[in-house]
Formats: structure tokens, C-alpha cells, sequence
């Protein structure tokens, strides 16, 4: 089983996301911002990162960039969980280097095929 | 709140002169008519008075209806809440193509009338204006704190509800893996021959069960086939009674042989006397063969009864035997049945715990959905209050440009300054649950969210 970041500053969210992860097995690691997420993965690989994208401190967009520019983290899946759906936005994702884009809600089912899929 | 602002109509109003006019006019008509009343009769003078009133009552009649389709200049009402229209109203007023513009006296009023009615009208709505201001950002500060408020309080019980179901469904998760494995338990396989589940166990029990009433149903022939040897047994002691005839007849006859023997014996004197002890012999020969049959026979009788005796008891023990093997068999059957039935209960209600743990688990999926609403309205509430502090600032703004105009405004507000001063105020930091680089249009792109684009998408 993996080992997932999930960073989001709705603390509700981490949970349910944790929650869902777990319920398949993986190990959840929490972050509430794009800073912390940073701080908590020194030293430390994960396997896939899903990030909210409106957070306070570094949103989701940067820290995108600033994992992509990491070596560990230069082919890592990130998936960006937001309410944002807009196509530009999805752009700007893209283009940081997002592997894939959830629209929340998330249904739970729904979050599980897609990290099989992007996990392997 | 046009009152003080609005013409008093009675100021400029011609209406009030006609009736007065109408009213002289009756009287002069009736003192001049009164001089004729010496020289008329009373009834002429009388009529002449009332065509006359009638007369004037028409004039005066059609002299109203005209004023009422033309109103005279000035007489509009000034009832606009707008200081423009107010304006307009009194450029109207002003204007050279009035009638009224040619006397002196009333423009001069006009003039004077409409620059008080003007200021008194400016001075209201700046009032409006101000009261209407402080009343939003009083509002604005509350609301915030409330949204703020409700934010806080729907995330923490979000946070509690997340947790609850968390708790739920890995106690429901538990309940049916014990489930499982109780029913695992009751269908496992054997090791070593000793049951390891309710199936074996009902299996391996049947099996002996069966085996030992196959035993004793094994026993039970047995006792039949003894039984019927036994009865051979019977028959052929009742043979020997007839052999023991047999031998009794011989002894008669060898002591009837030996009694003739005797007589001839005797007759022959003493020659005979050796064969008389021959005789002799013979006869208790006979008698002792007489003897052991009698306890042959008396033997034979104890046998026989005996044999009777166990005839009778393995008949009994062997039909006691067959009912009591073919009960055990039943009840065997029975008792097995019974815990089949046990066992597919218990299967059957684990596989429902089972199928009600799925059931919790995708219901628990339902509510992770929607509580993630609570995110989004959170950030459609945060949305809402970066455009209403803007609001607020720039209200606030103006109404120091409104204050600076004319101090004395803020002499008629309740509190004076010091709500002027907390709509200044900037919200404490970090009070906004989500920052918004542009509230209105993230609002926007959160209320498209789900209407936007594919809810997953990989690049």
C-alpha cells in the first residue's frame, strides 16, 4: 500500500480524505497548506500528493511548482482536489504539472479508482 | 421624507380668490336688488335675485372647471425624492416662458423658495445618507462576525460528524470481519480429525453417530441370529428327551432279558448259578442306565429352561436393541438437521451483517460526500465577505468626504464617531476562513463548480 500527502486547510476534508485512503489501506501523511505540506515531506518520499488549491500561506498551484522543481517529486502523481473547475484553471494545473484534477465533492469510490489508476 | 422639501400648494394657489369673489358679487347683487323692492312686486324681485344667483352659481361653475384643466404656474407639487428632479422642478419654475416670471415680487419668492426647499432637500438625504451608512456598517460588522461564527461552528461540527462516521464504519467494518471469521470458524476444515467448525463437528458427529447405530443395529441382528440358535438349541434337547426314551427302553428291556436270564438260570440249579450272577449284574446294569437318564433328564429340564429363560431375554434385548438403534438413528437424524439449520442460520445472518456493513460503508461514501459541502459553502461564505469589507471601506470613505462637507452632520448621529471609527476598522487577520484574491469571482467559480468541466480529469 501507499504512502499519500493530502494537504487541504479544511480540517473536515483531510479527515474524510484520510478516511477514504485508509479504508483501502494506504498511510495518510496531513498537511493544512502548501508550507506545512513542504515541512512535512523533508526527508521523507510519498507516492502521490492531492492538494487543495485555494489555501492560505501557499496555495495549491505553488506548491505544485515548488514539488515539481524538487527532484524526489518530479514524476511523483499530485492531484489537485478543489472546487475550482473553471478550464483555465485547469490550465494553470496543467501546465504546473498536475497529473490529474478532482472537482470536489469527491465521491469516495470515485477518489479510490482514480489513485489505483495514477498509483499503478 | 419629501415633506420639507415639497411646495406648499396654498402659497402660490389663485383658487382661493374665486369663491370670495363669487360671494362679494351675491351680496352686492342682493343689496342692489334690495332698492327695487318698493317698487316691484315681491315676487318679481324675488325671481330676478334667485336667476341672478343662478346665473353666477353657472359662471362660477365653468370659471372652476377651467382652473382645474389648466393649473396655474406654480402650483406644481415638488414631490420627487431626487435632488435633480428637485432641481429640474425649480429651473421649470424659473423659466422665462412663465407667465409668472413677469411679475417681480413672485420670482423673487420663487427664487428664495426653491433654494431653501433645495438646501432643507440636500441636508435630508445627506442625513439619509449618513444614517443609511452607518446602519449598513453596523450591519456589515455583525454579519461578518456571524459568518465568521457560522464557519467555525459548521467545520467543527463537520469535523465531529466526519469523526462519528470514521468511528462507525470501522466499528461496522470489525463487526462483519468478526462476522466472518465466526463463520469461517463454523465452516473451517478439520486438522488431525478433531472439528474445527460447527460443520465439521456436525459432520464428524453424524458419522459416529451413524457408525454406533450401525453397531447396534449390528448387535441387535446378532441377537436375532442367537436368538434363532437358540431355538436349535431348544429343538435339539427335546431330542435328546427322545433319545433318553430310547435308552430307558433299552434299560427295560436289558432288565427284562436279565430277569428271564435269572428264571432260566434258577432252573437250571446249580449249573445256572454263574449266569444268575450274570443276570444279576445286568439287571443293575439296566438300573443304573435307568438312574443316569433320569438325571439326564432332570439335567436336560434345568438346560432347557435355562435356554428358555435366554431365549426370552434375547428376544426381548434384541427387539429392545433394534427399536433403540433405530431411535438413536432417528433422533441422530433429527439432532443433524437441526444443526444444519443452526449452521445455515448463523451463515445466513452473518452474510447479512456482511451485506448491512456494505450497506453502512456506502451510506458513510453518501455522507463524506455531502459534508464536503460544508468546504464549499465556507468558501462561498468567505467569498462573500471580502466584497461587503470593500463595501465597507468604501463607504467609509465617503462618508468622511460627506462629514467633511458639513460638520454638523454628525452632531444629529447617535454614537458620532465612534462607529465612523469601527467602520475603519480592518477585520482581524486570519478572520476569513479561505483567502480570496477576487471574492466575487471566485463566488463565481465555486457556485460553477459542479456545473463546470468533468468532475475528474487526468492529463
Amino acid at each position: 500500500m501507499a504512502t499519500i500527502l493530502t494537504v487541504d486547510d479544511t480540517a473536515s476534508m483531510r479527515q474524510m480524505i484520510s478516511f477514504t485512503l485508509h479504508s483501502v489501506g494506504h498511510e495518510v501523511i496531513q498537511a493544512s497548506d502548501g508550507q506545512e505540506a513542504l515541512k512535512v515531506i523533508e526527508g521523507k518520499k510519498v507516492d502521490l500528493v492531492i492538494a487543495d488549491i485555494n489555501m492560505p500561506n501557499m496555495d495549491g498551484i505553488t506548491l505544485l511548482k515548488s514539488l515539481r522543481a524538487l527532484a524526489d517529486y518530479k514524476f511523483t502523481p499530485i492531484l489537485m482536489l478543489t472546487t475550482e473547475s473553471q478550464e483555465a484553471k485547469r490550465q494553470q494545473g496543467k501546465v504546473a504539472g498536475a497529473t490529474g484534477w478532482i472537482v470536489k465533492p469527491f465521491n469516495p469510490e470515485q477518489l479510490l479508482t482514480v489513485v489505483k489508476k495514477v498509483l499503478g | 421624507m419629501n415633506g420639507p422639501l415639497s411646495f406648499n400648494p396654498s402659497v402660490l394657489s389663485h383658487t382661493a380668490s374665486w369663491p370670495r369673489w363669487w360671494l362679494w358679487a351675491v351680496v352686492g347683487m342682493m343689496v342692489s336688488l334690495s332698492w327695487t323692492v318698493p317698487f316691484i312686486p315681491w315676487w318679481a324681485g324675488l325671481g330676478s335675485g334667485l336667476c341672478a344667483v343662478l346665473t353666477l352659481t353657472i359662471l362660477a361653475f365653468y370659471a372652476r372647471r377651467q382652473h382645474e384643466e389648466r393649473p396655474l404656474e406654480g402650483e406644481e407639487v415638488l414631490g420627487g425624492h431626487d435632488a435633480k428632479q428637485v432641481l429640474d422642478q425649480v429651473d421649470a419654475l424659473m423659466s422665462p416662458s412663465k407667465d409668472i416670471e413677469q411679475i417681480p415680487q413672485v420670482d423673487e419668492v420663487l427664487q428664495n423658495m426653491a433654494a431653501d426647499n433645495q438646501r432643507r432637500r440636500l441636508e435630508d438625504l445627506m442625513r439619509r445618507w449618513v444614517d443609511v451608512a452607518q446602519r449598513y456598517s453596523e450591519a456589515a460588522l455583525v454579519l461578518r462576525k456571524d459568518i465568521y461564527s457560522v464557519i467555525k461552528q459548521t467545520e467543527q461540527a463537520a469535523n465531529t460528524i466526519a469523526s462519528s462516521f470514521e468511528a462507525v464504519i470501522n466499528k461496522a467494518t470489525i463487526q462483519a470481519r468478526q462476522a466472518m471469521e465466526l463463520l469461517e470458524g463454523t465452516q473451517g476444515a478439520t486438522s488431525d480429525g478433531v472439528p474445527q467448525s460447527l460443520k465439521d463437528f456436525i459432520q464428524v458427529s453424524d458419522e459416529r453417530l451413524n457408525k454406533m447405530a450401525d453397531e447396534v443395529v449390528r448387535v441387535a441382528d446378532l441377537s436375532v441370529n442367537m436368538v434363532r440358535e437358540l431355538d436349535g438349541v431348544q429343538s435339539r434337547t427335546q431330542a435328546i428327551d427322545g433319545f433318553l426314551l430310547d435308552v430307558e427302553k433299552l434299560a427295560d428291556q436289558t432288565s427284562l432279558l436279565a430277569l428271564n436270564a435269572d428264571i432260566e438260570a434258577a432252573r437250571v440249579g446249580e449249573h445256572g448259578r454263574g449266569f444268575s450272577v450274570v443276570a444279576s449284574e445286568v439287571r443293575r446294569l439296566s438300573k443304573r442306565s435307568h438312574e443316569f437318564s433320569d438325571r439326564i433328564r432332570v439335567h436336560l429340564k434345568e438346560v432347557r429352561t435355562g435356554l428358555s429363560k435366554t431365549y426370552g431375554n434375547m428376544r426381548m434385548l434384541s427387539a429392545a436393541d433394534m427399536e433403540h438403534a433405530l431411535q438413536i438413528k432417528e433422533d441422530v437424524v433429527s439432532l443433524t438437521r437441526s444443526l444444519e439449520d443452526k449452521n445455515r442460520e448463523v451463515a445466513e445472518t452473518v452474510s447479512c451483517i456482511n451485506e448491512i456493513s456494505k450497506e453502512i460503508a456506502q451510506d458513510v461514501r453518501n455522507v463524506v460526500v455531502s459534508l464536503q459541502f460544508h468546504d464549499i459553502t465556507s468558501q462561498k461564505l468567505s467569498g462573500m465577505l471580502e466584497p461587503m469589507d470593500d463595501l465597507r471601506r468604501s463607504l467609509y470613505h465617503l462618508m468622511q468626504e460627506t462629514i467633511n462637507l458639513d460638520k454638523s452632520l454628525l452632531k444629529n448621529l447617535p454614537n458620532n464617531e465612534r462607529w465612523l471609527s469601527r467602520m475603519r476598522d480592518e477585520p482581524a487577520p486570519g478572520s476569513a476562513a479561505k483567502p480570496m484574491k477576487n471574492a466575487v469571482q471566485e463566488a463565481r467559480t465555486i457556485h460553477q463548480a459542479t456545473d463546470n468541466g468533468p468532475a475528474v480529469e487526468l492529463f
